[in-house]
């Protein structure tokens, strides 16, 4: 029991060490909690407006009929595309493009009408920016389906004047429908999905970060990583101690930005809580220790900032949540093995999205576990050979 | 007077091989970043996305549609399940992305001229994935259906010609441009290396001049001709070798990109220069910018377009040069834009370098802290 309360004490010594730390610094303080907030808050107004709406598209009108005014009416009327420009030519409506003033042009060619009466299949040519791919296959999907919906009514008059019914030639315009929907997340709320996942990304490298600032700063300071030794007595609870005030703070953070992400914005929350609250845990530990080893392999603060920089900084990538994972080569696979963030996000995705039972998260469970216990390893390993190293430099810097 | 500031261009240089952070920054991470971040959108597009299949008409026609959804590049037939928990267990362990199911009486209805619906499954969560499969989904329905559409008007006496004319009285061409397979590393990469260029920029400066007093005008000066200079080259290594290197399509006029580039940098130098002014330790600036470099390449409208952000935002994020720096030479070097498409963006650019230099002066006076 004795033992018991001595071991705690030494916890105690580390973590308040660190408050005070903590206290004397305010930009410190600033980026533990405020500044990853406002991040929080920014990307959350990035996305604020859900999938886009009215995006800008130039019209090349050169056959002035009814038809082609009905098309033109008929893409306007798409939610997502709205038909800002009526460019007289192509090359006005490619100098649109290229000014980002229009995402797509539509050239629907001088007695378009008159061949369609006459059966010669006229054709009607969308281009669209695939620079911007995002919005550029957005609108090439609602101008390519409003366009489609022209010629579906041009054909059903066709059948019609043939002899066949209204219904049977509605249906047999498309033969085969396709009734895709979402097996998870039916809404396509895509955007959610995204902010979601931009969040934990960014703290990876706050919580990297703060870990491998707390860490060099007792490196460079006048006492060393021995003082720090000292007060927790053991390399254990000296990491413990050092590192469990921003390991509250975050957790903190993360749960805060889940909060209002299931609360005011309405996210659907449809997996296990405990279980959330278990991996979020894990993953706030194994980033500290990720930045902690980074911090003791490194020469000096500012390298060790650059060293989790370059680990965390480019991770959303690797994450597959853009790209898929599955379409990667083989370093990017390894290396996103490597990040918790990755299998943060596949757990999150499993429980909260999918409602995955639990042994389809065990895998990505255990990996984010062992990259805990592996960085988390290599802290300690770290730690005890600096404790080992330095009598012998003070030595040396005596003789 | 002029060799005084040759002097300065000396040092200045000199500064930025032996302060190990600048070094490492300007030189290294420069390199590094424009190496390492492609490497999970190299491969460019989703290929053979493996779904799973619930057969359930078996017929020939339905074989028939099974196979045109395999011959898409994106997707292949990966397993077949006798039923929808089985194939959902199968998407739960990520061994398939996507599920489709043919009903009975596929081929039936079909051939009666009935519509012969079919349900397809994906993951909402993944945009690309998700979209891979419905444009592979519908090329595969609209042939078969074409196809069966046709052969029963020709069967019924109708001439070819006539026949097609029908079954699709308009054509509609769809024309991707610039990016013309929809490579994801074309898509993403030009906008991230811009991104680059100023992020290291801001790091470096950061290093040589965070928490330091100003040295006199005709220093700062030279040393902002030295980081114009020096980024101006890496720029056209990160804009101009490694596109070629990764086969992205490139191809603008590399002046224009230059009267872009230039005054993009004089942007970001004097922003570096205020910045570190106000952040006063070396790590602060760094850890700041790690951190800001997601935010700002949503920002900058490639990946998220601007008309989808809610104004104010995309008014305050013009103080940063990489917004209107990433599209305008997106533009230029992906698209083929000339300066006069471009040019609002060199006159935000040279309001912005304005505007920096000016709060650097301001902020640099007055204090002078001691070095940290």
């Amino acid at each position: 029991m004795a033992r018991r309360a001595h071991l705690m004490a030494g916890f105690r010594r580390a973590f308040l060490a660190e408050l005070r730390q903590i206290g004397a610094r305010p930009g410190l303080m600033f980026m533990l909690a405020p500044f990853p907030l406002l991040l929080f808050a920014l990307l959350a107004a990035v996305f604020q407006l859900g999938l886009p709406r009215d995006l800008p598209i130039a019209v090349v009108d050169q056959d002035h009929s009814t038809l082609s005014r009905q098309m033109v009416r008929i893409v306007d009327a798409t939610p997502e595309v709205a038909v800002a420009h009526e460019a007289s030519s192509l090359s006005e409506g490619r100098q649109l493009l290229l000014s980002g003033e229009a995402y797509a042009v539509v050239l629907i060619p001088a007695r378009t009408e008159r061949d369609v009466l006459a059966g010669r299949r006229p054709e009607v040519v969308l281009f669209y920016n695939n620079q911007y791919m995002t919005p550029g296959s957005l609108v090439a999907r609602s101008v390519g389906g409003a366009l489609g919906t022209v010629a579906a009514g041009i054909s059903i008059e066709a059948r019609v004047a043939r002899g066949a019914d209204v219904e049977s030639a509605s249906q047999a315009v498309t033969p085969v429908p396709v009734r895709q929907s979402a097996l998870f997340n039916p809404s396509l709320e895509y955007v959610q999905f995204l902010l979601a996942a931009v969040m934990p990304t960014v703290l990876q490298i706050f919580i990297g970060a703060s870990a491998a600032l707390s860490f060099s700063r007792d490196r460079q300071g006048v006492a060393g990583l021995g003082r720090s030794l000292r007060l927790g007595g053991t390399l254990m609870r000296t990491a413990a101690g050092k590192l469990a005030p921003y390991t509250l703070t975050y957790l903190l953070v993360l749960w805060g930005a889940d909060a209002l992400l299931f609360g005011p914005m309405g996210v659907r929350f449809g997996g296990n809580l405990a279980f959330h609250v278990a991996y979020g845990f894990v993953f706030v530990l194994a980033s500290q220790m990720l930045g902690a080893a980074a911090a003791l392999v490194a020469r000096d603060t500012v390298s060790a900032l650059a060293a989790v920089g370059v680990i965390t900084g480019p991770a959303f990538g690797f994450t597959g949540i853009t790209f898929p994972r599955l379409s990667m080569n083989g370093f990017s696979t390894v290396w996103a093995d490597l990040l918790p963030v990755t299998h943060y996000l596949e757990l999150r995705t499993d429980n909260i999205l999918r409602g995955a039972p639990f042994e389809i998260s065990l895998p990505a469970f255990a990996s984010l576990t062992a990259l805990a216990l592996i960085y988390g390893g290599a802290t300690l390993l770290l730690l005890w050979l600096h404790g080992r190293r330095r009598p012998a430099i003070a030595v040396e810097a005596g003789t | 007077m002029i060799a005084a500031f040759f002097h300065e261009i000396a040092i200045a240089i000199m500064a930025i091989w032996t302060d190990k952070g600048a070094r490492s920054t300007m030189l290294g991470a420069t390199l590094f970043f424009s190496v390492f971040f492609p490497q999970p959108y190299l491969s460019e597009v989703v290929r053979d996305m493996p779904v799973a299949i619930i057969d359930q008409d078996g017929s020939t026609l339905s074989r028939e549609l099974i196979r045109r959804i395999d011959a898409a590049d994106a997707v292949a037939v990966a397993r077949y399940a006798p039923d929808m928990p089985s194939a959902r267990a199968l998407f739960l362990k990520r061994e398939v992305y996507g599920i489709v199911v043919v009903p009975p009486k596929f081929e039936h209805d079909l051939l009666a001229g009935r519509a012969a619906p079919i349900a397809a499954f994906s993951d909402g969560g993944y945009f690309l994935l998700n979209s891979v499969m419905s444009s592979a989904l519908s090329n595969a329905t609209r042939s078969l259906g074409a196809e069966v559409q046709v052969g029963r008007l020709t069967a019924s006496g109708v001439d070819m010609a006539q026949a097609m004319a029908v079954v699709e009285p308009l054509r509609v061409t769809t024309v991707a441009l610039f990016n013309p397979t929809g490579g994801y590393a074309s898509f993403v990469l030009p906008a991230v290396f811009v991104l680059i260029l100023q992020q290291t920029l801001l790091m470096g400066i950061g290093n040589l001049k965070a928490g330091r007093r100003s040295a006199g005008g005709l220093s700062t000066l030279a040393d902002a001709i030295v980081y114009v200079g020096l980024y101006s080259l890496w720029a056209g290594v990160v804009l101009v070798v490694l596109p070629w290197v990764y086969r992205l399509p490139r191809i603008g006029d590399v002046a224009v990109m230059y009267a872009v580039v230039v005054p993009f940098l004089c942007a970001v130098t004097a922003m570096g220069l205020a910045v570190a002014r106000l952040i006063p330790t070396k790590e602060g600036v760094i850890f700041f910018l790690v951190v800001l470099g997601m935010p700002l390449f949503f920002l900058s409208g490639v990946s998220w377009p601007s008309e989808a952000m809610p104004k104010l935002l995309h008014a305050v994020a013009f103080i940063i040069p990489s917004t209107t720096a990433v599209p305008a030479l997106v533009r230029v070097n992906q698209m083929g834009a000339d300066v006069r498409s471009v040019e609002t963006a060199i006159l935000i650019q040279l309001g912005l370098c304005l505007a920096y230099s000016i709060l650097a002066m301001v902020v640099g006076r007055p204090k002078g802290k001691p070095a940290a």
